[in-house]
């Protein structure tokens, strides 16, 4: 039985197998202006490395914007285009067909071409949610949407998004002394959101830039698979979050040894768990406490015992009573009660 | 016209974005305190600033209300009455504008006023660094740890108040000791600070340096594109693919060089860099797969050779390399060029040896340093320790 689905071949893009086997070639090089220990650029680094030569990439407005186009500073070495802030999603998917078109009429070769739009949390979860819903809903065309979290606008003056997670300190979410959690809001599960959501996606998944070749396979797994794809990345801000740069890559292993974190991916409806994740849902390894991680950042600083406690409790609630632990939170009825 | 008064802070980005503010602030609160008017305001840049960059906070002070208006009807000072340098490593040279280019940190300062620097380095170690210009011109060291804080928590080890002590001294027509003091004892309330303003206005000193004396290395200067460079569609060229690594000795090919960007390098956020030890070096690729800033190009011989137009000086190569002292970061004052470690190492491998062996006694131990917020209770540990060293003086 016809699907009606017109699908077009993707790159078949084989799994990097080891860091020894990673390509030199850098799609993503140096002449940015980012921050010193910017998590950011290290998965705009390692897309462009995973995605390879032909490619294309559109970003919405950001820290991966401002700091990658400013004057002559950019370190693109695959097109890269601007697309407005909520507008990841219809610039994927426009792109995505103005090749077809252009292939079909014979204007260019025809051949598989990797469309990447990147967003960051704000340009995400708040602004282009809409829009990224809308692509998903499109399975003729071949695209990945990543987007880079640093959990609040980092690229403005630091103030609150969707993604930022609870109590934390932002502009717009300063501590007082009458009110010490000023944002009493909590993260938005982006990635289940766009898989429950759209249930004809074939590929969505978190990954972290403190596991570079991970992140790269999935990358790749993401653009082979067809279709609309999405990825969350997790990146630790040394700017927003406050704290010294030579943490970037610890900051990125805790969020994920606490659970805050999740690592997973969802392919074709199948769900895998992968790294530290996999082991602390299968009871190998112990949660860290997320003191651990909230204290080594300034944006913290303000949590008395209490809130850290709260904190925990929401995490292991994550991991305890989810129906599925760290991922959906729903819980069956029995259990809610 | 009255007299305007203009003065400069020169600082690292969002570390240092709240003591830079403070300053000037405080510039404009003590001045208020004998009649005069003024302002203080931050260059326009990203907001906030970039981790490590360079980048201005000013304050500017007049007589009457009309003089001030003059003042301020310029985007920017052009030429300030003191230029405050908040990090010695500035000396190298800070941009003029979104990065571009590479400015003396002197470059607004009037002839013959003075460059006050916080530093614990002695004057010709900073002349070094601190390129020479055609004026003379003072400099004076207000001797101290370089005070690093991050967005939301502020490290209060009294740089503030130091640094307004030694304007006091250095400037005495826009606002003296007695009007710091007052600004001090009304607005942050803190007498433990007067003393500390006032231990900074006695013991602040100045020398005179020369025309001509300092470093003798041009500034790099980079023009920024006009309409009329760009491409259909306001468009740029992309960054060419790199290719194979010669070696600087034996001239053999192997190993990869990305293309860098030759119109935009950002070595002067960094404040500290990479000593690599290519001998241990076990090529695990952990540094060159993790530099956000794709620093690292690969040798022939497969190790990873840092190019320092690129380094923004992050440590998170130090940080994640497995082998013990293989990458130490070393303070930035300790070196004067850019020049590739491997080249060294492949001339004369024995005395880089020995040379890096130096040099990486040098750096401070992780725990000690202070490039932001580490962990809860940090700066308390940390500012006793500052405190003394502001002290003795």
């Amino acid at each position: 039985m016809s699907t009606f689905v017109d699908e077009k071949p993707t790159q078949n893009l084989e799994p990097f197998k080891g860091v020894k086997k990673v390509p030199h070639e850098e799609y993503y090089t140096s002449g940015h202006r980012t921050c010193q220990g910017c998590e950011s650029a290290q998965i705009m680094k390692l897309m462009a490395k995973a995605a390879g030569p032909r490619t294309i990439v559109l970003g919405s407005t950001g820290c991966m914007y401002v700091a990658n186009t400013s004057y002559y500073a950019t370190p693109w070495g695959v097109p890269w285009m601007h697309t407005q802030l909520g507008s990841s999603g219809s610039s994927a998917l426009g792109a995505a067909a103005a090749f077809r078109v252009q292939m079909r009429k014979g204007v260019m070769k025809d051949e598989p071409i990797n469309v990447i739009a990147f967003c960051g949390d704000g340009g995400g979860a708040d602004m282009g949610l809409g829009a990224i819903s809308a692509t998903m809903c499109h399975p003729d065309y071949n695209l990945l949407i990543l987007m880079y979290d640093n959990e609040s606008y980092a690229n403005t003056d630091i103030q609150i998004s969707g993604a930022s997670p609870y109590g934390v300190n932002t502009s717009f979410s300063t501590p007082g002394k009458v009110k010490r959690i000023m944002n009493h809001r909590w993260k938005k599960n982006m990635a289940p959101l766009m898989m429950v959501g759209h249930p004809t996606v074939k590929y969505v998944g978190t990954i972290s830039t403190s596991y570079p070749l991970q992140a790269m396979n999935n990358v790749r797994k993401a653009l082979s698979i067809g279709g609309p794809t999405f990825i969350h990345c997790l990146n630790p801000c040394p700017k927003g979050w406050d704290f010294d740069p030579v943490l970037s890559f610890e900051l990125g292993e805790l969020a994920v040894n606490t659970g805050i974190w999740p690592l997973y991916e969802i392919e074709n409806g199948k769900l895998s768990l992968y790294g530290k994740t996999k082991d602390i849902a299968n009871h190998k390894f112990k949660r860290l406490p997320v003191r651990d991680y909230l204290l080594k950042q300034g944006r913290f600083a303000h949590f008395i015992e209490e809130d850290i406690e709260f904190f925990q409790s929401k995490i292991d609630e994550m991991w305890d009573k989810w129906l599925v632990p760290g991922i959906i939170p729903l819980q069956r009825e029995i259990e809610a009660e | 016209m009255g007299q305007l008064f203009a003065v400069e802070v020169i600082y690292r980005g969002v570390f240092q974005k709240t003591l830079a503010k403070n300053i000037t602030r405080g510039i404009v609160l003590a001045a208020h305190n004998e009649g005069k008017l003024g302002i203080s305001f931050g260059r326009y840049s990203d907001a906030p600033e970039r981790n490590g960059i360079p980048a201005k906070s000013f304050a500017i002070v007049a007589n009457d209300e009309e003089t001030l208006e003059a003042g301020m009807a310029q985007y920017e000072p052009k030429q300030v009455d003191v230029t405050v340098v908040l990090d010695d490593t500035l000396c190298k040279g800070a941009e003029s504008w979104a990065w571009s280019g590479l400015q003396p940190v002197h470059r607004a300062l009037k002839p013959g006023h003075t460059l006050i620097v916080i530093s614990l380095d002695d004057a010709p170690a900073l002349l070094k660094n601190i390129h020479r210009r055609k004026e003379p011109y003072k400099l004076g060291i207000v001797r101290g740890v370089t005070s690093f804080s991050g967005m939301w928590v502020y490290k209060d080890d009294h740089t503030d108040v130091r640094i307004l002590g030694a304007i006091a001294k250095a400037l005495p027509a826009v606002m003296s000791l007695e009007s710091v003091e007052k600004f001090i004892n009304e607005k942050l309330k803190n007498s433990l600070k007067v003393t500390t303003a006032r231990n900074a206005f006695e013991r602040f000193t100045t020398i005179g340096v020369k025309a001509g004396e300092g470093n003798p290395e041009e500034v790099v200067k980079v023009g920024l594109p006009r309409w009329e460079d760009m491409r259909c569609g306001v468009s740029i060229k992309g960054q060419g693919q790199g290719g194979p690594f010669a070696d600087p000795v034996t001239g053999e090919v192997g190993g990869f060089r990305p293309v860098r960007n030759e119109l935009f390098t950002k070595y002067s956020a960094r404040t500290q860099r990479p000593v690599v030890n290519f001998a241990t070096c076990t090529k695990c690729t952990l540094c060159w797969l993790n530099c956000p800033d794709g620093a690292f190009d690969i040798t022939t011989a497969g190790t990873y050779d840092t190019n320092f137009e690129a380094c923004s000086g992050c440590g998170i190569c130090e940080e994640i390399c497995p082998v013990k002292n293989c990458i130490t970061m070393v303070n930035e004052d300790e070196f004067h060029d850019n020049n590739s470690q491997w080249a060294a190492f492949e001339k004369d491998k024995g005395a880089y040896l020995k040379w890096l062996e130096a040099t990486i006694k040098k750096a401070d131990p992780i725990k000690n340093r202070s490039h932001g917020f580490r962990y809860r209770g940090q700066y308390q540990e940390q500012v006793p320790e500052a405190m003394e060293i502001a002290n003795k003086g």
